[in-house]
């Protein structure tokens, strides 16, 4: 392991970038900001006093890891802005194999990074508007860089860090410019070659396609074979009576 | 019908079909989407054509949000029943998801029947894809009816709420 300096990964051009010490979360903050931002922001805070995961599941952050959410205005519907969920996990899976074998590196649908099979990270999609386009989007973006979280109960992937497994030791800050940098290249790929192309890529990294997994609804548990996702992100699953194309669940396997 | 959200929303999701007719150098896309009985969209769109929009009667049931959750709306000047897709208070979705009516289990509901919003407010969350999208209130007002449940699948252009 080798340990980097701050600051010598590039930013990409378009994109602001603010450093807070503390914040409640950064997706709050990012919320707050939502009016006044004139160009795409990354907001990083080195703690966060409030954090929080999907359905406001606890998320724990020790200082070392980054804590970071992107805020913008994409020309986007709401359904088209759900699909950055697939760049922001293209982006962290590429951005996480400069620092560890991506043979250690999975995706599961439609956002999580696995890594060696646990959770390193979680990303976190909101957006607001009822169309056509929405006001805001902001992506929020949880790594274990340097420390497991403690106290994680009930975790269906087991929580893992970067250098638990081996990884490169890098800073919150260093890491950031390579995941801003590895989505910048997402949404310019998003524009010049369209959304089957991020489909693609991201199905090229999946966990277990081919294989038989459950995807959990709010309502009920749907088991079968991960065929694909399609054109609008849906996870397909092939199941006794069909195939089943699934817009929000939580993925077991 | 003077349904103005419900037209939006045809609109808008008109417009996110020419975009994929676009992004996919497709010449032409047709979706037919049956809301409910006697309520379906069904939209053709093709490139250097036009749009061409028109509503039908369809036979197949829809498969709605809830069994109380009402049909969804048409595109053209049809029904005029007390389907609540063609009240002038309802908010409809703008996307396929699930619908959350707090910001997390056990939290207090974002809306409740009798109470008042004001324009902007968060009424309710559609997921896709763990994109927890916000639906803003897009005037201020009374909640007059609730026509989705917690947890429960929701389509492009179903009514969710009636605000009055």
């Amino acid at each position: 392991m080798s340990t980097k300096q701050d600051d010598h990964s590039p930013w990409p051009e378009g994109y602001d970038r603010v450093v807070l010490d503390s914040v409640d979360s950064t997706m709050a903050e990012a919320m707050r900001r939502a009016p006044d931002i004139q160009r795409p922001t990354w907001i990083m805070a080195k703690t966060q006093t409030a954090a929080r995961g999907r359905r406001g599941r606890k998320w724990v952050v020790p200082e070392g890891n980054l804590n970071a959410t992107l805020i913008f205005r994409p020309e986007a519907t709401p359904a088209e802005a759900a699909k950055r969920s697939f760049l922001a996990a293209n982006a962290l899976y590429q951005a996480l194999a400069i620092y560890i074998s991506a043979d250690k590196l999975s995706l599961k649908w439609p956002n999580d990074v696995l890594l060696s099979g646990g959770k390193v990270a979680g990303i976190l999609l909101e957006s607001s508007g009822q169309g056509p386009f929405v006001d805001w989007l902001s992506i929020g973006i949880g790594v274990n860089l340097r420390h497991t979280p403690e106290g994680v109960e009930d975790a269906s992937f087991a929580p893992i860090s970067l250098a638990n497994a081996g990884g490169e030791d890098v800073s919150p800050k260093d890491f950031l410019s390579t995941v801003a940098d590895a989505y910048a290249t997402q949404e310019a790929k998003l524009l010049r070659l369209g959304f089957d192309r991020i489909r693609d890529d991201w199905m090229s990294n999946a966990a277990r396609l081919g294989e038989v997994i459950t995807a959990r609804t709010g309502r009920e548990d749907v088991t079968g074979i991960f065929d694909s996702i399609d054109r609008d992100g849906n996870l397909v699953l092939i199941t006794g009576t069909g195939p089943r194309a699934i817009p929000a669940a939580d993925v077991f396997f | 019908m003077g349904n103005k959200t419900s037209h939006d929303s045809d609109v808008s999701f008109i417009a996110a079909l020419a975009e994929l007719l676009r992004d996919n150098d497709l010449t032409e896309l047709q979706v037919k989407r049956d809301y409910g009985e006697n309520d379906s969209l069904n939209v053709r769109v093709s490139r250097q054509t036009q749009t061409i929009v028109q509503a039908s009667a369809p036979a197949a049931a829809a498969p709605a949000a809830a069994p109380s959750a009402p049909a969804m709306p048409a595109a053209a000047p049809a029904s005029d029943t007390t389907d609540p897709a063609n009240h002038p208070g309802a908010v409809t979705s703008p996307m396929v998801g699930t619908v959350y009516m707090a910001a997390e289990p056990g939290a207090a509901p974002f809306a409740t029947v009798g109470a008042t919003v004001a324009e902007g407010d968060t009424i309710l969350i559609i997921e896709a894809m763990k994109t927890m999208n916000h639906i803003p209130a897009p005037r201020a007002g009374t909640i007059k009816r609730i026509l989705v449940e917690d947890g429960g699948p929701v389509e492009f252009g179903a009514p969710l709420v009636i605000i009055e």
